[in-house]
């Protein structure tokens, strides 16, 4: 019990930080900065749902974002929608691309989806500049509506879905549906054994990634109020993934950690200027070789310990708890 | 129909120096090289750097930024690749890592303008009525003579049968005493060869900019999934049917809808048939 207490009493201090520290010192760069950071919190938990419980990498999760994002731009400006259908839409459009890369690629064993996913988000870019009388190519789409007018309103309402989503994520992943997902990870072959319907529960898990992720694409849509086909880029797919890796991979919550503080150091390393990018490749090439289990939720891992020792609570192990420490 | 004909051998060699370059470190050490663009865009660059600020002449500048590639290939393996060969993906991480850290080094010194990597030949041929610039006819004929020479190398050789041996059972290779971890450096070297040999050729009639190692990630993935992971014949005749779909395609309605034939090539051949063309045989 003691443990789920820490547990909410941590998460309970980072969403209140999060949600004072703009009040305290009331200035739009913060907000802005936050409220990125909260969006690439959807973003990452979305990914370590389905690639961190399932083991399946995804290395084009910015077909999603993207194509959220280009959903929200049409309908809001090509068609005047109202800026809150734009939410409901991006998620649809980008679960159906979930299916038709997800469908061919999944029921297989190998690296296919993860080049799939790869290749489709490499494809989608390069269509955007094709196509530029339709999508205005490098400028993409501008004139964007606002999803909320005051800027600290859209902040709260997107901290608030970054807290929904991961709480529901979290309940996923720690309920008999997570269970199955991380057995998928441990042994395919056994799973099927086990009359498990393998590919569906990979692709159920994929579609529900990329619903958050075009939701997450749509709301930075209405935040940066332009898409632009930079949204499709790699880097984006990269950047997700590294704070994953830095959160630590498979525990849900440790990406939200990972993509907040990934965040805040990207905007202290604003000053490298065009050094910035190549500063962020090494650092992820020296996470890959020293920290390959992360360093979030390791780290909080291991402060829960020394404070349940403190509290003097017998140890006893739940079933999460095991369930983590194989993740 | 003719220009079609020769247009379309001419992409698809330099496809095919691609994909087999790609395919035959996956066939010998399962490893999944993202970073395989970037030898490609290093090759074109070294090139270029060699004949316009060292004024060198074309040929020796060619062979040496080759060389080095390769030399560079053997140190991403050596480095990089070889401590997580235990995780897949780790590997397809560090690879693309790598690639990305690349990018940002060409981009740091050459800046994103497209660069002009001069071709061998100047002069424009002209075969039954249609005119073909010299540089594509040489790209035709050095990838054919150099994935020919592959070919015989593997088949002939000493080490070309530690290849193979390798890329069909790793293990019992290991057994009969076959050094795998110093083959694979040497596949990933000739790998990494053949792809900086790709961009020389091609660097003349495509741009050379810092991102150019993008799309051929995505045509070899589309090739080697088409003709079957690991299979060297398989991704020559993917390269052949890509290349010749693509200039199709380019012809009969656009060139803006060629990407999206090899992503649609996948997609159907995974579902229609996910070994591939030769896939399940022998590798090569």
């Amino acid at each position: 019990m003691l443990r789920h207490r820490l547990d909410l009493a941590a998460a309970a201090v980072l969403v209140g930080a999060m949600a004072v520290l703009p009040l305290v010192f009331p200035s739009n760069y913060l907000i802005g900065v936050l409220t990125v950071s909260a969006i690439y919190g959807i973003w990452a938990v979305s990914w370590d749902f389905m690639s961190g419980l399932t083991g399946r990498e995804n290395f084009g999760h910015s077909l999603f974002i993207g194509v959220g994002a280009y959903t929200a731009g049409f309908l809001n400006t090509s068609f005047g929608a109202n800026p809150w259908w734009s939410l409901p839409a991006a998620m649809v459009v980008s679960v159906l691309f979930a299916l038709l890369i997800g469908l061919p690629t999944l029921r297989l064993k190998g690296p296919y989806f993860a080049l799939a996913m790869l290749s489709g988000s490499v494809i989608m870019q390069r269509l955007m500049l094709i196509f530029w009388e339709h999508t205005g190519g490098e400028e993409g789409i501008n004139g964007l509506a606002p999803l909320i007018r005051s800027q600290l309103g859209f902040y709260y309402f997107v901290l608030g879905t970054l807290v929904a989503t991961t709480v529901v994520l979290l309940a996923l992943a720690r309920s008999h549906w997570g269970l199955i997902l991380r057995a998928v990870r441990g042994d395919e072959a056994t799973c099927q054994a086990a009359g498990i319907n393998v590919t569906f529960y990979k692709i159920a898990s994929l579609v529900i990634s990329a619903a958050c992720a075009g939701a997450g694409g749509a709301m930075y849509a209405h935040y940066q109020l332009q898409v632009s086909p930079q949204l499709f880029a790699v880097v984006t797919s990269i950047t997700i993934i590294t704070m994953v890796y830095v959160g630590g991979m498979g525990t849900i919550y440790g990406p939200v950690g990972g993509a907040i503080l990934l965040v805040l150091a990207t905007e202290l390393l604003r000053e490298f200027g065009e050094w910035r990018l190549m500063v962020y490749s090494c650092a992820l090439i020296l996470i890959l070789f020293f920290l390959p289990t992360g360093l979030v939720a390791p780290l909080w891992q291991r402060l829960r310990g020394l404070l349940r020792r403190k509290g003097k609570d017998p140890l006893v192990p739940v079933a999460a708890d095991v369930m983590e420490q194989q993740a | 129909m003719l220009e079609i004909l020769i247009v379309g051998a001419v992409s698809s060699a330099i496809y095919a120096m691609l994909a087999v370059g790609f395919t035959l470190i996956f066939g010998v050490a399962r490893v999944l090289n993202l970073a395989h663009g970037s030898f490609y865009a290093l090759g074109a660059y070294g090139a270029y750097w060699l004949t316009s600020s060292l004024k060198w002449p074309l040929l020796p500048a060619a062979l040496a930024s080759i060389g080095a590639v390769a030399l560079f290939g053997v140190a991403v393996e050596r480095v990089f690749v070889r401590p997580m060969r235990s995780s897949q993906l780790a590997v397809l991480m560090i690879t693309l890592a790598v690639a990305l850290v690349v990018e940002q080094a060409l981009f740091l010194t050459f800046g994103s303008e497209y660069r002009n990597v001069p071709g061998f030949v100047d002069a424009k041929v002209t075969i039954g009525g249609v005119d073909v610039a010299g540089s594509r006819l040489l790209a035709l004929a050095v990838s054919v003579v150099v994935i020919a020479a592959l070919w015989l190398f593997i088949q002939h050789t000493r080490l070309g049968s530690a290849i193979l041996a390798i890329s069909q059972d790793a293990q019992a290779a290991q057994y009969v005493g076959i050094p795998s971890d110093r083959i694979f450096s040497v596949v990933m070297g000739i790998s990494a060869g053949l792809a900086a040999a790709a961009g020389i050729l091609a660097g003349p009639f495509l741009s050379v900019q810092p991102t150019m190692w993008l799309l051929p990630i995505v045509k070899a993935f589309a090739i080697v999934v088409v003709g079957g992971l690991g299979s060297i014949p398989g991704s020559i005749v993917a390269a052949l049917m890509l290349g010749y779909a693509e200039t199709i395609v380019a012809y009969a309605a656009s060139t803006s809808w060629t990407e999206i034939v090899s992503v649609l090539a996948t997609l159907l051949m995974l579902v229609v048939r996910p070994a591939g063309i030769f896939g399940r045989r022998a590798a090569f």
